[in-house]
């Protein structure tokens, strides 16, 4: 038994916020572009974990569920908000949270604008794979998908995205 | 394909989407993390759905606390939240001591043949159905501000009667699940996009809205418990009130609040709830002028920019005032509602150079020639 079993949930929770929040939320950001959001969606998340301690009992279990429901509701948000943007009866503001940050570079504004867009599994794809790092089956388990599917979505964004690169480079 | 072109590419994607997530940064939310954990580990919570919803269906009490749980599913983490502590004080002492007797705004129905009379403290059994759910709606949150803030010093000093108003501003937000609970959690936990308006509702824990044929009941697992005098207190429950009949698309059906399935609480110490509320007067409550379009913070490409609004001004004139924040450049002008002397859209052009502005709408009062009523967004032009 490790020790990190016999935390409680309290114990879990700040450990793990500790050590994950920053980086979830950021995720999350990245996703979907708001970062209001994502921070709401990672908290309930982090709700969410706490109640169900006593069963995941490990903090990489605790990870893997807590990054599967940012992802899970990040894109089902996302779907919906394309939903709406298509009846919108007039404009909506951009996210003002992700005007006020630091200027970024001109190379990651053509990254970032050309990530938009992808169709949203392609992008989430690409942004678990190059911000979480994670491996194909670690993105399919996440995403709920097959390996092979990731793959196809990743060499398909890939393709896209080395286009619109090059050409505006 | 070779591969040093993909190594360049992983290079450049690492790069850039690790560059893009470092200017996140959050703040600390793990004390309200856990305050919510732990609002959320009530019995009634923490029973499986499917015995909660056998509870549900004899329509107790605690059935209202039940639904939660069920919409819990569709909503997406959408029961148990709370937010307490920073915000709770912040709210409550940014409130102004209103000493304008105003008409009552509080209308309690007294038409109606409420259940209440019959269950001394239980909510009617038959609250109703929780709304439909759906993929996603536009709601309108209603937050409080000050008639004459967020001026910049224009024109002559609103008077102090003026100042002391408080007044319903309108945002809207993107929703999905249920919009009237959703609307409420908005109202409960977020920061309005406009740092002039503000919510006396921080503390306060949503669980359910439940339609019935002529009232909705709107159930909370936690009331606000800040206290607040009554004029405030009254603009405060019709900010619960607009923000739910606007997101169920009725503006007539009263809203009985409860707790944990009771009727009765005191509401900010002041407001009698064992009778359904109604919808008071627009004029009375709602913001003589409001600014809808632009948002605060929108950030806007070149071309003149639009600004859309509703007033209920003396003789249909809104006057308005861009200041560039930087060069202090002014643009001045002023344009008509569609009808004096009511609510009325409004609408007018400006033609603004880039840069960070501020955008007042305002009302003069034709009594003394002060500024009565304003709104202000600041915007970005590209």
């Amino acid at each position: 038994m490790t020790p990190e079993s016999s935390w409680d949930a309290d114990e879990a929770l700040t450990a793990v916020y500790t050590a994950h929040y920053t980086s979830l939320v950021r995720l999350g950001a990245l996703l979907l572009r708001d970062v209001g959001a994502a921070e709401e969606i990672v908290q309930d998340a982090f709700v969410a974990m706490h109640g169900r301690w006593h069963r995941l009992r490990d903090p990489h279990k605790a990870l893997a569920y807590l990054r599967t429901a940012v992802v899970n509701r990040c894109r089902s948000r996302q779907r919906h908000l394309v939903v709406v943007d298509k009846h919108l009866p007039r404009t909506l503001p951009d996210e003002p949270s992700a005007e006020h940050a630091a200027l970024r570079t001109a190379e990651t504004d053509r990254v970032i604008d050309a990530m938009r867009t992808l169709p949203e599994k392609q992008r989430t794809v690409m942004v678990l794979r190059y911000y979480g790092d994670l491996s194909e089956a670690e993105i399919a388990d996440t995403m709920g998908i097959s390996k092979g599917s990731v793959k196809s979505h990743a060499a398909r964004a890939t393709k896209s995205l080395r286009q619109l690169l090059e050409r505006n480079a | 394909m070779n591969d040093n072109p993909n190594d360049a590419f992983d290079e450049l994607m690492r790069r850039s989407l690790a560059e893009e997530a470092d200017r996140v940064e959050p703040t600390d939310a793990l004390p309200e993390i856990r305050a919510r954990a732990h609002a959320q580990r009530r019995p009634a919570a923490r029973r499986p759905w499917v015995l909660t919803a056998g509870v549900a269906a004899l329509g107790t009490a605690a059935a209202i606390g039940a639904f939660t749980v069920f919409t819990g599913q569709q909503d997406s983490a959408n029961d148990g939240d709370t937010v307490a502590g920073a915000g709770t004080t912040t709210s409550a002492t940014g409130v102004p001591s209103s000493k304008l007797p105003r008409t009552p705004v509080v209308t309690p129905g007294p038409t109606l043949a409420t259940p209440t009379t019959q269950v001394a403290t239980k909510a009617p059994t038959d609250a109703g159905v929780p709304e439909q759910s759906v993929k996603s709606a536009v709601v309108p949150i209603y937050w409080l501000g000050d008639r004459a803030g967020g001026t910049s010093g224009i024109g002559p000093k609103p008077s102090a009667q003026a100042r002391s108003t408080t007044r319903l501003y309108r945002t809207w937000s993107k929703v999905s699940g249920r919009p009237a609970v959703q609307a409420l959690r908005i109202m409960t936990t977020k920061s309005p996009s406009d740092p002039d308006y503000y919510t006396v509702w921080r503390g306060a824990e949503v669980g359910s809205v439940l339609q019935s044929k002529d009232m909705v009941t709107v159930d909370f697992k936690q009331l606000p418990s800040t206290r607040l005098d009554a004029d405030l207190a009254d603009v405060a429950a019709q900010q619960l009130v607009y923000t739910v009949q606007g997101a169920l698309g009725s503006g007539s059906m009263p809203i009985l609040i409860t707790q944990q399935g009771r009727i009765g609480a005191k509401l900010f110490g002041q407001i009698d709830t064992s009778a359904p509320l109604g919808r008071a007067q627009a004029a009375d409550v709602q913001a003589l002028v409001s600014i809808d379009s632009p948002e605060n913070g929108q950030v806007l490409g070149d071309g003149p920019v639009t600004v859309q609004g509703s007033a209920n001004a003396f003789e249909a004139t809104v006057n308005y005032q861009a200041t560039n924040l930087k060069t202090r450049a002014v643009v001045k002008g002023f344009t008509n509602t569609k009808q004096g002397q009511k609510f009325a859209p409004y609408l007018f052009e400006l033609k603004l150079d880039p840069g960070s502005w501020q955008i007042e709408a305002y009302l003069i009062s034709d009594a003394d020639g002060t500024i009565s009523d304003a709104d202000s967004k600041i915007i970005e032009v590209k």
